[in-house]
């Protein structure tokens, strides 16, 4: 067999398609077996533009003339399979147009699948995102952010004392007989009114609210970042407290009237709980705030002594006198009021 | 720890993607159920299957059956197609490998929705 035979029977053979036409009259000069058995009809057209009509053939003379190539690509039905074929031509000296088909339909099948199954996992991705700061907004809501922070990175809270910083308790007056004598979901639902309405208030004065226990709000300043005017924050806090109750009962039909305890000391702030965890701090500062609001009339503030002489140039305090408070012992106490 | 879908078992995208297009050419060639592509984009049909199959294996892909009922209203497909589609499915997985109680499942999951599709 001579070469040039076995180059036909190669050329023949090959996965790609190949044909070979005239340059000016479009005509085909030779198809390989591959390029029949994906363009052969019946009409079994001699000319390219016949083949393929949707075909530009001035832009191809034109990119032919420029740089001697053209590129493009065609889609037809075979059966129900969309084919996707791209055609190469290339222009030789003596006037003969080589035509090279591929058939990149399972790469156009492969991008496609890639397009579908990115989509899938960015929507994923964007609602496992969301759902991550959902998450994140509930423990911000239950720790401070820097005990959530350390709380991510390790999984534990290393127990923290913070010292000094102020304790704010408020109890309601008569909550019990609220809950038992009115509609229930009325009750909770202003308590929730109110409550978030202290933590907008605390917010202001850099005061991080911990927990609230049925009808107890505890606030405190001075954590987690120490604040050297935590004092003065926590009174503030509490003024406005009283203030904000006294205005809200001028227009509701329901009356808040609150005790509330300021006291200053240190703490330990920690989670506490493994499956059900909650933050929250411990030590005297936390129980003598407690005990001192007991002491308070309805919508008045009792404040420690220590606290109170720290803040008795800026505020409105009296000194009711000595108590005797369960687990302190005998301690000043003081009343703080609203003075504008 | 959640548990570990089929999905992840066999590998995940880079493999799961095998079954998708050896599905597609098999859907294609079939006379019975083919013929519903016929006027199908190729990228829609793609997609199509990609997450067919995906949700099946519990991967990135979930169709509510409200979805499911609504994409499959305008076609009238009857038991006999739904049925040749699980040969297919069912063909194909083996053919990837998986395993005899992990097609079985896949199966199940898949006959769950006949009354989404067919009607």
């Amino acid at each position: 067999m001579k070469i040039e035979a076995i180059n036909e029977q190669l050329l023949r053979a090959i996965g790609v398609g190949v044909a070979l036409l005239d340059r000016k009259s479009l005509r085909f000069s030779f198809r390989n077996d591959t390029f029949d058995d994906w363009f052969s009809n019946e009409a079994e057209p001699n000319q390219l533009q016949e083949l393929f009509p949707d075909l530009d053939a001035d832009a191809m003379q034109t990119a032919l003339a420029d740089n001697g190539r053209y590129a493009s690509e065609i889609r037809f039905k075979k059966k129900r399979r969309t084919l996707i074929i791209a055609l190469d031509f290339t222009s030789t000296k003596d006037d003969v147009l080589v035509l090279v088909c591929q058939n990149i339909t399972r790469i156009k099948e492969l991008e496609s699948m890639i397009d579908s199954y990115s989509m899938m996992v960015e929507r994923n991705t964007r609602e496992i995102k969301r759902e991550k700061e959902q998450v994140e907004k509930l423990l911000l809501n239950i720790m401070p952010r820097s005990v959530y922070e350390e709380y991510k990175t390790f999984g534990v809270v290393t127990p923290q004392l913070y010292n000094p910083v102020s304790v704010l308790m408020l109890d309601f007056v008569g909550f019990t007989e609220m809950v038992a004598s009115q509609d229930p979901s009325v009750t909770v639902t202003e308590l929730n009114d109110i409550y978030s309405a202290f933590d907008r208030i605390g917010e202001q004065f850099g005061c991080e609210r911990i927990k609230t226990i049925g009808d107890a709000y505890i606030t405190v300043a001075g954590l987690p970042d120490p604040t050297p005017d935590h004092a003065k924050a926590i009174a503030n806090t509490a003024i406005r407290f009283v203030r904000y109750l006294n205005r809200r009962n001028l227009s509701h039909p329901h009356q808040w009237h609150c005790r509330v305890g300021l006291s200053s000391g240190s703490v330990v702030g920690s989670v506490v709980g493994i499956q059900k965890y909650v933050y929250d701090i411990f030590g005297p500062a936390v129980n003598l705030a407690s005990r001192l609001q007991e002491f308070s009339e309805p919508m008045e503030i009792s404040v420690q002594g220590e606290v109170a002489h720290v803040l008795k140039d800026q505020f409105d305090l009296e000194n009711i006198g000595v108590r005797t408070i369960r687990g302190f012992g005998e301690q000043e106490v003081w009343r703080l009021s609203d003075s504008s | 720890m959640a548990e570990r879908t089929l999905y992840e078992k066999y590998g995940g995208f880079s493999q799961v993607s095998k079954i998708v297009l050896s599905f597609y050419d098999t859907l294609l060639d079939n006379d019975d159920i083919g013929p519903f592509f016929d006027e199908v984009d190729m990228s829609r049909m793609v997609d199509h299957q990609t997450k067919f199959i995906a949700s099946l294996l519990g991967g990135p892909a979930s169709y509510t059956d409200k979805q499911l009922k609504q994409l499959h209203s305008h076609l009238d497909i009857n038991d006999a197609h739904f049925d040749e589609l699980e040969v297919v499915l069912r063909a194909t997985l083996i053919d990837h490998g998986v395993a005899d109680e992990d097609v079985e499942a896949v199966v199940a999951e898949f006959a769950k929705r006949r009354p989404l599709i067919v009607g």
